[in-house]
């Protein structure tokens, strides 16, 4: 990118240098010079008509023109590709300063945003609910074969073992990703079976779309077969602070022991 | 308001077969299957299971109760893991005898 700048900084010097002979040339009248210099030019091909007298005005403003122009247009170049360039400079993101979901310091995009869905009584939570608690947040779907139900169960045992160990409590949250199976009752049903403290949030599919463009959860659904789909989806766990913003989120290669500890270091972090 | 309509909408139907019972009988009979499909694989591979597995004919009926007890999505879940597991293998067993294979 800056060789061809060069050229254009060469070129425009060199034009410039031009200029200025070819005025001193035409203003100090060395007609001569410049008759032979012209000739020279057409010794090869044509032979030279023009009689020495004539040529002394006409080419002098011919030869001012001629050569302005050029200049002009080539510095006018120089200046548009320097704007472009300082614009693009000023617009750069240094390499390494990217967006990373799951990386130690969430300095990227705000993740998180009010939702309104509906827990497994069926009454309405938003975000305002879970004010004031630190919780463990996971988008999964009932019906996963083989992960969700191993984390929904590293995410009981990590919340067991920050009570029991550090006595820290924790609130673990189940958003699903598939609303039109998952209601409310069959929530319940499901959770009861890994931990009661567990809640469990489902909603109107717009709602659901929502919640989880704010905390940049991907879900598809695959395998389509009428009614019967599995939805895959990014399995993250998001630790939320008491004042529901995003502080760590996890992904599938934790365990239990790992999380809680992952956590506890996130609390000590916050509080000190 | 909203709620109270999605509520009315959605009949609170449970669905039974992701629950744990029937989530543990899918996995016995889901282990059984691929324990057919491991001891048998030196038979020769006749019925077509999904997503490209093949299993010999002595498996037919662990195939049979491992489609009655999960989902179909399921089956064809497992059945794509289970390839993908024995293709790396494969391929981290045997580098040096086979190559290309």
């Amino acid at each position: 990118m800056p060789f061809p700048r060069f050229i254009f900084f060469s070129s425009k010097q060199r034009s410039q240098e031009a200029l200025n002979l070819i005025r001193r040339s035409g203003f100090s009248k060395k007609i001569q010079s410049r008759n032979y210099a012209k000739s020279s030019n057409h010794a090869n091909g044509k032979t030279d008509i023009r009689p020495p007298m004539n040529v002394e005005t006409p080419p002098a403003s011919r030869s001012w023109g001629t050569y302005v122009i050029p200049a002009a247009g080539i510095l006018g170049f120089a200046g548009i590709a320097t704007f472009i360039r300082y614009n693009d400079e000023r617009r750069v993101t240094l390499k390494g300063q990217g967006n990373n979901q799951c990386m130690n310091n969430v300095r990227g995009p705000i993740i998180g945003g009010p939702f309104t869905l509906v827990d497994t009584e069926n009454h309405t939570v938003t975000e305002r609910n879970l004010l004031g608690n630190w919780v463990l947040l996971y988008f999964g779907y009932t019906s996963s074969p083989d992960v969700g139900p191993e984390q929904i169960q590293m995410m009981a045992k990590t919340i067991n073992i920050l009570e029991s160990r550090y006595n820290l409590k924790g609130l673990p949250v189940f958003v699903t990703l598939d609303p039109e199976r998952d209601n409310p009752s069959h929530l319940r049903a499901y959770l009861k079976e890994f931990d009661s403290r567990i809640v469990g949030l489902t909603g109107p599919v717009s709602a659901i779309r929502q919640i989880a463009q704010e905390y940049r959860a991907y879900f598809k659904k695959v395998e389509e077969d009428g009614d019967d789909y599995l939805v895959e989806s990014s399995h993250n766990m998001y630790l939320m602070n008491p004042n529901m913003e995003v502080v760590r989120c996890f992904g599938v290669e934790y365990n239990a022991e790992e999380l809680s500890e992952a956590i506890v270091k996130e609390l000590k972090r916050t509080s000190t | 308001m909203a709620t109270e309509a999605y509520a009315a909408r959605n009949p609170a139907e449970v669905h039974t077969d992701v629950l744990s019972n029937a989530r543990q009988a899918c996995y016995k009979a889901r282990d059984a299957f691929y324990a057919c499909v491991e001891k048998e694989s030196d038979k020769k591979q006749t019925e077509i299971a999904s997503k490209g597995l093949l299993y010999p004919a002595e498996c037919k009926a662990s195939r049979e109760e491992f489609v009655k007890h999960c989902r179909t999505s399921w089956v064809k879940h497992f059945d794509a893991l289970y390839c993908k597991n024995k293709s790396l293998k494969r391929l981290l067993d045997d580098k040096d005898s086979r190559k290309g294979v």
